[in-house]
């Protein structure tokens, strides 16, 4: 069969399976040490804490998020988006112009965020994830991925203020915001940036207009590789289109996708592709030499050196203890594969 | 229709009747009291006072604020998954995962399959009833809920667990009934947010309460609204409690498209702001509401459960409530 995506296909023997945290990871546990941060909130909140005990309890879990992802041998790793307060106000609300808006749940799971409400007039005036970065970088001993939810998903999941304004303006506005951001970004030595488009994957008639907001971002990404990564819905439909986007690397939900290990076996990837073949949503431990087997299947078909095996999304749907277990795996499923290499 | 469902059932309530959505604040000392039986400092007894004591508490101050269909505001409830996961079979409780900011859940595993081991509910409706002559709502968390809020390691597929949830609800519904409880609201959050998912959501509460005697409500907030309807109309319930004031009352919106023809709870104040809305915008609210619903079918209540709120930003919360539907009433 023709891959029209991997011309130069390495062969299996020579590809390099890494491990990575996919975005997200749970701010809490059940050790008081992981319930600090939830107390120092509470505490500040009730008017008997302030703003520097959040932010000490904050670097206290994004330090222990570091660590479960060190112990668990990753490759890649990210700072758990421990400071974020969700994955749309943790940036609409740095940003100048849109306003805090009502409660709505993040696409189909429990968890919930403001939306934002704004006209389609953004501007960054100050880094939005920089100085976490930088936090992260100077702590990791692996390399680590900045995570950055899209201009798509931004815009779609943000109120106008104006009914009659042009939703897709706003599209344009926040990935000029968010350009300026992984510039800076770069600047610093991010080496992997992900935009995070989990609307994509539902929404499939966005995907022209997402395609001009990912050209103007990825102009700024210097020497960075820029993920995509599509979560919460079938990509599938998506794939070959998203072979033709401006990055570098793709990040796909394997759980919602049952047709997308073959569509890969069929089109090939000339990108190296991150394989959420893990659920990030469910307990569940899958089976080690299942999964091995379904990145082999993939690996053959892709032309670059090396894959990603990582969740299907962020872990914060998990509880720590599975959520810890689930990095495991991460690395348990690798050496299977490498077994099976060999 | 439901109208005389209710009149059937013996029920007489008044145009625009008032009601809570089910949770209402916990009181300091139930919170010491659940934090000291947490820590082993106090016996089952002492906190099962504390609820009774707290369940009293809120049935006076409904009656009082002259809610016409009452609560018993589950001053026992921990989380409206967890509750339930805890007292069937077949559940394993989870970790701590986010809601959203600052607040937490247990959500639980299922690890086996799933069984109603006896009446979890009955007790507190009884307790609550006993304490008053108007009609308290049984409050159920509806099978389609439980299962999208839980993990699930037991069932092959979502459908699997769902109708077996159907199932075993169903059998809490049944004793709900048997005990003389005329309006139960079955509560389907979930529903909203995966529009392919609603036919399995509308089967299990098909299910759940075919040819069974009672009112039914079902409680749906924060989602997608738009994509679910008018679908969601089918599910087998007699009145859709649905927060309208979250979300600017954008629903109308779609109602003026596609008329809403069952009966609805009507939400009015929002529950996730300490901010006490102005009576007459909470008013209007009801007003612009009822250009578009006819009068005979509208409930009124707040947005959603008032647990997040202090005790008397919800009593305040509620009075706003009841003063918005005495004032179309009277008018």
């Amino acid at each position: 069969m023709t891959s029209p995506f991997a011309l130069q296909k390495c062969s299996v023997n020579e590809m390099n399976l890494l491990t990575a945290n996919h975005s997200s990871y749970p701010r809490i546990g059940s050790t008081p040490e992981e319930q600090a941060l939830r107390r120092a909130i509470t505490r500040r909140d009730q008017g008997r804490g302030t703003d520097s005990d959040v932010l000490a309890a904050e670097d206290c879990l994004a330090l222990l998020a570091l660590q479960d992802q060190q112990n668990a041998g990753l490759d890649l790793v990210t700072d758990g988006m421990i400071r974020w307060h969700d994955p749309v106000s943790h940036l609409a609300g740095r940003l100048e112009g849109p306003r805090t808006g009502d409660l709505l749940r993040y696409f189909d799971t429990n968890f919930y965020f403001r939306r934002p409400v704004t006209n389609s007039k953004l501007a960054r005036t100050n880094p939005l994830v920089l100085d976490e970065f930088r936090w992260a970088a100077q702590r990791s001993a692996q390399s680590v991925k900045t995570v950055l939810t899209g201009p798509l998903t931004l815009a779609r999941l943000s109120l106008l203020e104006d009914p009659a304004a042009n939703p897709d303006v706003l599209v344009m506005s926040y990935a000029e915001a968010l350009s300026a951001e992984i510039g800076d970004l770069a600047a610093a030595g991010a080496g992997a940036i992900q935009i995070d488009e989990p609307w994509i994957a539902k929404h499939s008639f966005d995907l022209p207009l997402a395609l001009q907001a990912w050209s103007l971002i990825a102009a700024y990404k210097g020497n960075a590789k820029l993920w995509l990564a599509t979560f919460f819905g079938d990509a599938a439909p998506l794939y070959a289109r998203l072979q033709e986007s401006p990055f570098d690397v793709l990040a796909f939900d394997f759980t919602y996708s049952p047709n997308l290990l073959h569509v890969i076996e069929a089109d090939g990837s000339a990108k190296p592709l991150g394989l959420g073949l893990i659920d990030g949503r469910n307990t569940k431990l899958e089976d080690t030499s299942m999964v091995a087997r379904q990145v082999e299947r993939v690996m053959a078909h892709v032309a670059s050196s090396h894959c990603y095996l990582t969740t299907s999304c962020g872990l914060e749907y998990l509880p720590r203890d599975r959520a810890r277990q689930k990095l495991n795996h991460l690395t348990a499923i690798k050496n299977s594969f490498l077994g099976v290499q060999q | 229709m439901s109208r005389s469902k209710l009149r059937e059932l013996g029920l007489d309530l008044p145009l625009l009747p008032t009601t809570s959505v089910g949770s209402l604040p916990k009181p300091p000392y139930l919170l010491k009291a659940r934090s000291d039986f947490a820590q082993r400092k106090i016996q089952i007894e002492e906190l099962k006072d504390a609820e009774r004591r707290a369940t009293s508490f809120w049935i006076r101050r409904q009656e009082e604020l002259g809610l016409d269909v009452l609560v018993d505001g589950e001053m026992y409830r921990g989380d409206m998954v967890a509750y339930f996961a805890d007292r069937l079979s077949g559940f394993e409780q989870g970790g701590l995962v986010r809601s959203y900011g600052n607040r937490y859940y247990h959500k639980p595993i299922i690890v086996d399959e799933i069984g109603w081991k006896g009446p979890i509910t009955v007790e507190w409706w009884r307790y609550a009833q006993g304490l008053t002559s108007k009609p308290v709502k049984g409050m159920l968390t509806g099978p389609y809920t439980i299962m999208d809020w839980s993990f699930n390691e037991r069932y092959a597929s979502r459908r699997d667990a769902c109708l077996a949830l159907a199932q075993e609800v169903r059998r809490e519904v049944e004793a709900l009934v048997a005990a003389g409880c005329k309006v139960i609201q079955i509560d389907e959050p979930a529903v909203s947010v995966r529009p392919e998912e609603l036919n399995l959501a509308v089967e299990a509460m098909e299910i759940t309460t075919r040819g069974l005697k009672a009112y039914f409500l079902t409680h749906i907030c924060y989602g997608d609204f738009e994509s679910i309807y008018p679908g969601m109309l089918d599910l087998a319930v007699d009145n859709f409690d649905l927060e309208m004031s979250n979300s600017g009352l954008d629903m109308l919106r779609v109602f003026s498209k596609r008329p809403f023809t069952s009966d609805i709870s009507y939400g009015v104040v929002d529950v996730h702001t300490h901010v006490i809305e102005n009576a007459a915008a909470v008013e209007q609210r009801l007003r612009r509401g009822l250009e578009l619903l006819p009068i005979e079918n509208v409930w009124v209540d707040p947005d959603c459960g008032l647990k997040t709120r202090t005790v008397e930003e919800a009593e305040t919360k509620l009075e706003t409530v009841v003063a918005a539907a005495r004032a179309v009433r009277n008018s």
